[in-house]
């Protein structure tokens, strides 16, 4: 009965962090920290995907959100341009 | 009774969150004119549907006992199989996540590729300075 | 401090769509019941007594993967190796992979501490991916896990070290495309292993066949000597491990040696 209630509970403190961690990383203009913030993204939804008891899921997860394709922005960002202009009208 | 609502309502908010995921990922494709940004948010975009679908193939508590993994691991006597397939999750829509997470990899990939050639011909990767260079 | 507050305004908005939701949360719980399509493969995945329908593999996820619904997967592999051959026709021209010589490896790259941690944890994690990917029939886990795995290391490689200090060492692009593509000749000729096996013999087979069905009573073995192999799941899972680490190595190696743009 207490578990059942502990593990919901760690489901949806884990939901809501990806939440305010997508929000950050859409509204950012440093493009260097939005890569940084999917990251934190991915890894919540990694902890979801646990609890949800989909282990073969965690394991494609893991290395392809938080390791390569961050990594692989990041060199993208490198070789171009790093700071988001404002939005101006037209 | 008040901890079956509390055990609802937390399901309840993994799946409301899960769908203001959806609205800003999407609003992020859309509204925001960086190319970069635009990949960022069709990565999120493409986890988030691929946790609804896990979440359809999740099973609810029986008798105070958690639902299991679908992987066996103990020698299949009829007991054993019967104790599995009463408590065992939903291995379908997990083999479907599979594919659907290595396809949304090999497109982020080339789109990173596609993004590199933009910027050596334009010298930009803002989407409205592309439209107005235009050719 | 503004964005303090709109995050705020989103989490609480969130925290009221849950309780809206919970009006209506009989429709929206998990069930006690699987579908019936879902029993059927939890119960015949590793069940001796029923040899014409079994796949003798514990793992259910696996076996769904390469065995129920191993078409799916084969056209999986097809579409990743499009979108990667597409992805290098794109640089084609706008990188040179040659051998400088004048570069001292031994200057470039990150610290001293940084280096030889890597050069510790490196072939670590090459073991636990290929760990991941050969016992994938048993435990969670498989081809595409462990190759993914393993094309991190290379990845922390180049960027410790550099890109120049892999190509030194002998892992250049041409090669990785022969390992990828004996990795996508095995995954080919182990889905017409069991034809090949029925025209030797004289018996009738079906393509991508593991155990023995109704119609056709040969099929890959499922035990070697007292090891459980599951048939064709172990020899599908380690080619597609080479050729999934081989593919990201080369899309990493032809990344990092395009030209950046000038300022």
């Amino acid at each position: 009965m207490v578990a059942e209630t502990t593990v919901y509970f760690i489901m949806a403190i884990s939901s809501l962090i990806s939440v305010v961690a997508t929000y950050l990383a859409i509204v950012e203009k440093d493009l260097v920290k939005a890569v940084i913030y999917s990251a934190i993204q991915s890894a919540m939804y990694a902890l979801l995907y646990y609890l949800l008891m989909a282990p073969d899921i965690v394991l494609v997860y893991l290395p392809v959100a938080v390791g390569l394709i961050p990594g692989v922005l990041l060199v993208l960002i490198g070789k171009t341009e790093r700071w988001e202009k404002d939005a101006k009208s037209g | 009774m008040l901890v079956e609502l509390l055990n609802n309502y937390f399901l309840m908010i993994v799946l409301a969150s899960l769908l203001a995921n959806f609205v800003i990922s999407l609003y992020g494709i859309f509204f925001k004119p960086h190319y970069i940004k635009k990949v960022i948010a069709l990565t999120i975009f493409s986890d988030t549907m691929n946790t609804f679908a896990i979440y359809i193939g999740y099973r609810a508590w029986i008798g105070g006992k958690n639902p299991r993994p679908p992987v066996l691991t103990s020698y299949p006597s009829s007991e054993a199989l019967h104790e599995f397939t009463l408590r065992a999750v939903d291995p379908l829509p997990q083999a479907l996540v599979l594919t659907a997470v290595v396809i949304g990899l090999a497109v982020v990939l080339f789109l990173v590729f596609l993004g590199y050639v933009l910027y050596m011909h334009y010298r930009t990767l803002d989407l409205r300075e592309i439209k107005r260079l235009r050719g | 401090m503004q964005r303090a507050v709109e995050v705020i305004v989103i989490m609480s908005l969130v925290l009221a769509i849950a309780l809206l939701l919970l009006l209506a949360s009989e429709y929206l719980l998990p069930g006690e019941s699987v579908r019936l399509l879902a029993s059927f493969y939890l119960y015949t995945t590793y069940n001796p007594s029923l040899p014409n329908y079994t796949v003798n593999s514990p793992e259910a996820v696996t076996a769904i993967v390469w065995d129920y619904r191993g078409l799916d997967t084969l056209f999986e592999t097809a579409v990743f190796y499009l979108a990667l051959i597409a992805g290098l026709a794109l640089a084609r021209r706008l990188y040179e992979e040659g051998l400088r010589e004048d570069v001292d490896l031994s200057k470039s790259g990150l610290s001293l501490i940084v280096k030889t941690v890597t050069r510790l944890t490196s072939p670590m994690i090459i073991a636990v991916g290929a760990s991941i990917a050969l016992h994938g029939h048993l435990t969670p886990g498989g081809g595409f896990q462990g190759g993914a795995t393993i094309a991190v290391a290379p990845m922390i490689l180049i960027v410790v070290f550099s890109t120049l200090f892999l190509i030194k060492h002998g892992v250049t692009s041409d090669r990785m495309l022969v390992i990828r593509s004996l990795g996508l000749i095995g995954i080919g000729l182990t889905a017409i292993l069991a034809l090949l096996m029925g025209l030797v013999i004289g018996k009738f087979a079906y393509v991508f066949q593991n155990m023995p069905k109704l119609n056709s009573p040969i099929g890959v073995p499922a035990t070697i000597g007292n090891i459980l192999i599951s048939g064709t799941l172990w020899f599908f899972n380690l080619f597609e491990m080479f050729a999934v680490a081989a593919g990201f190595v080369i899309a990493f190696i032809i990344l990092m040696l395009v030209k950046g743009g000038e300022k």
